[in-house]
């Protein structure tokens, strides 16, 4: 058998193992990554939006791009090698043993130290038919949509409001599906604020204390039928419900691939904060087995960003090791920087899991005050809509002017200093999660102008009339597009024309629902098009149209569409309107009810 | 039709077209496929049924963890369809529970 002998051996190309590699490999180490999947990145590749963070952590790239960054970085070092499709089967005491699928055979990897990053799998959850094919991870579908640009059906239903759900489900939108429901076991929506705006506002209903009772179909799914849960989370009786979707996205949590890391000899513990069965490790990611690191979701269901982090200290603790170099100050600033992005709320259970292993990470520190003015009205300005501590900073450092802060600590909540905001729009572009909008109102006219973050199509040109619609997505007013601003990295930002008391109202807009039609018959909605075309083909004087098309069959009795109907008929056969036939008359005249008709016959 | 053409922020440029077979029925593929991304893609939901009540299985996970995709890929039967490229020529059957040696003996003779 072939064996290959390397100072470091990373199983797993995600985020954290690129980013131990890479420190690893940059500073000399022989460095092997093997991936089971059929490219690098991990499940970055499908992350099609904008990260949160600081610049330094790829704050407003997306996903799949800081994919790319890491691995062409990787591709400059002669002394890192990596295989895809190449899966570790086993760690033993004196050697690893490796499948590469791509010729189908395994090799022997005899490595110094070892870094086991091999993420996460979905969680499942027990329900009637939950086998059937259309039942997915949410992140298969994910993949599917993202990597291969494929969608598995047209109308989802989400199960779960994690950020996972609320991020699949917005780009299942993005991508042309429906999405008919997210249903919601808790009575609180478990993801981002921020992203759950997003959603919100593209009006996807969002169903607390509801869950899935089953799924519908023989062969695949059909639909499935949600009902209501009381606060032990047992099905309320009469509640069910049936919604009429082809795929079920399950987005109920992820469990830690922890089986090679155990294998290894390394402690495993059950803490379910931080998804289940992780790898014991202390702050170092060094398992209780002395060469073997973990990073990443393996040792605990976090973030990419601290994936990135985590990784990045293995990858300093081994060459610091293996070269007898002293990196600790690098190491210092990497944890500092971890406990920072730990410090909000949204890290509670992340805190609460890691304390379980020892590790105790300080909390609070930040701004937690909204601000509460919205600036001077009439002056063409940033209004942020991120109510929620979380660490993310783009805001801040775009804003040449200085007119933004998060107050000091990367997860406080951002607040605009209006003397200063020039309404550039600048930050309204960056904001990972679309939650700064530009406001301008002009009394006078009584009118607003409403920049929205927009990521969807179609894009509207200028000039073009939409619908205004709230922060539930809901239709509230007419609205004129003013201006539309396209960033490089596809983010448009659209100024809207609205009317004055819409100005802190619409936080979007649909794309005006009516097609543009040119209607001669209103009962039975015939267009001009649909007649020209009837005649095209043969349907040439009026009872044969009314025939076909049911024009002037409507409860008006043709007192609309007859003469229009004539007109087109004349102009199209070239007769003369005298020399057509204006149809018969018949009864009744005008919508009479029945009951009209019955009683009248007793008399 | 399943393929994405139109996406406010990626691409999926047209790709080569690769030719496969799936029981026994042409059909493509895109170049960057896996059997699972051109199943889909092709309108199949059931990739196989199961061992022990012979129910209709689907993709679940799609990155090679929950082993729900498996199928018989040029005869050897327990393949991930989600991790495994699509090639051109290839052919892929339903698998029907856990996998016999003799469609790998069928494919060897």
């Amino acid at each position: 058998m072939k064996s290959e002998k390397v100072d470091f051996l990373v199983v797993g190309g995600g985020p954290a193992g690129l980013s131990a590699a890479l420190e690893a490999g940059k500073r000399g180490l022989k460095v092997l990554l093997v991936d089971e999947g059929i490219q690098l990145g991990g499940q970055l590749v499908k992350q099609t939006h904008k990260f949160f963070g600081h610049e330094g952590t790829y704050a407003s790239v997306r996903g799949f791009e800081i994919a790319k960054i890491l691995v062409k970085e990787l591709k400059e070092y002669k002394n890192i090698e990596t295989r895809v499709m190449t899966s570790v089967v086993g760690i033993y005491e004196d050697g690893v043993l490796a499948w590469d699928r791509k010729v189908n055979e395994t090799f022997r990897i005899d490595p110094e130290y070892i870094l086991i990053a091999t993420g996460a799998s979905e969680k499942y959850v027990a329900f009637e038919n939950n086998d059937l094919p259309g039942v997915y991870g949410a992140g298969a579908v994910q993949t599917l949509m993202n990597q291969f640009g494929v969608l598995p059906g047209e109308n989802f239903l989400i199960v779960g409001s994690g950020n996972i759900g609320l991020i699949v489900a917005y780009q299942l939108i993005q991508a042309g599906a429906n999405v008919k429901a997210i249903v919601e076991i808790t009575n609180k929506v478990g993801g981002y604020i921020v992203h759950l705006n997003k959603i919100k506002r593209l009006g996807v209903p969002i169903l607390l204390n509801h869950t899935i009772v089953r799924a519908l179909g023989k062969e695949r799914v059909k639909g499935a039928v949600i009902a209501r849960v009381d606060e032990n989370y047992n099905v309320i009786p009469g509640t069910e419900r049936e919604l009429v979707v082809d795929t079920i996205c399950l987005a109920v949590g992820l469990s830690p691939s922890i089986e090679l890391a155990a294998m290894a000899g390394a402690e495993v513990i059950y803490i379910p904060e931080l998804g289940g069965y992780v790898v014991k490790r202390d702050e170092f990611m060094r398992t209780t087995v002395p060469n073997l690191f973990v990073a990443g979701d393996v040792s605990g269901i976090e973030e990419a960003t601290t994936a990135m982090l985590e990784g990045r200290i293995v990858g300093l603790m081994v060459t610091s090791e293996k070269k007898k170099v002293n990196l600790s100050d690098e190491i210092k600033a990497l944890l500092k920087e971890l406990e920072d992005f730990r410090r909000g709320p949204a890290s509670e259970r992340v805190r609460k899991g890691l304390s379980k292993m020892g590790i105790k990470i300080a909390s609070g520190g930040f701004r937690t005050e909204v601000q509460k003015s919205k600036g001077p009205i009439g002056k063409l300005r940033a209004v942020i809509e991120c109510p929620q501590p979380i660490p993310c900073n783009p805001c801040e450092t775009v804003c040449t002017f200085g007119a933004i802060s998060t107050g000091g600590n990367i997860n406080g909540i951002p607040w605009v200093d209006y003397d200063k905001c020039t309404g550039c729009g600048l930050c309204a572009l960056k904001c990972p999660g679309l939650a700064i909008f530009m406001v301008k109102e002009d009394v006078e006219r009584n009118e607003a102008i409403v920049g929205i973050p927009y990521e969807l199509l179609p894009i509207p040109q200028e000039g073009e009339r939409v619908v205004g619609t709230d922060r539930d997505g809901r239709p509230v007013c007419e609205a004129v597009t003013e201006k539309v601003i396209k960033s490089k990295d596809k983010t448009c930002l659209v100024y809207l024309k609205v009317p004055l008391e819409y100005a802190d109202v619409v936080r979007g807009f649909v794309i005006s629902p009516r097609e543009k039609c040119e209607f001669i018959c209103r009962c039975e909605e015939v267009t001009v098009q649909d007649v020209e075309k009837a005649i095209d083909e043969g349907y040439t004087d009026y009872e044969e149209l009314r025939r076909y098309l049911r024009i002037g069959m409507g409860p008006c009795g043709g007192r609309t569409c007859r003469l229009l109907t004539l007109m087109i008929l004349a102009k199209k056969t070239g007769k003369k309107m005298e020399d057509l036939s204006p149809g018969t008359f018949r009864p009744p005249t005008i919508p009479i009810p029945f009951n009209a008709f019955s009683e009248g016959d007793e008399n | 039709m399943r393929r994405i053409t139109e996406h406010p922020i990626l691409n999926f440029n047209d790709k080569k077209k690769i030719k496969f077979y799936f029981e026994g029925k042409e059909l493509t593929a895109y170049e960057g496929d896996t059997i699972a991304s051109a199943l889909i893609a092709n309108g199949i939901d059931i990739f196989g049924y199961t061992p022990k009540k012979g129910r209709s299985r689907g993709l679940f996970c799609c990155i090679g963890k929950c082993s729900s995709c498996l199928v018989i890929v040029n005869g050897v039967p327990n393949m991930r369809a989600c991790i495994t490229p699509v090639e051109e020529g290839m052919v892929v059957k339903r698998q029907v529970g856990k996998g016999f040696f003799k469609e790998v003996r069928e494919v060897e003779k």
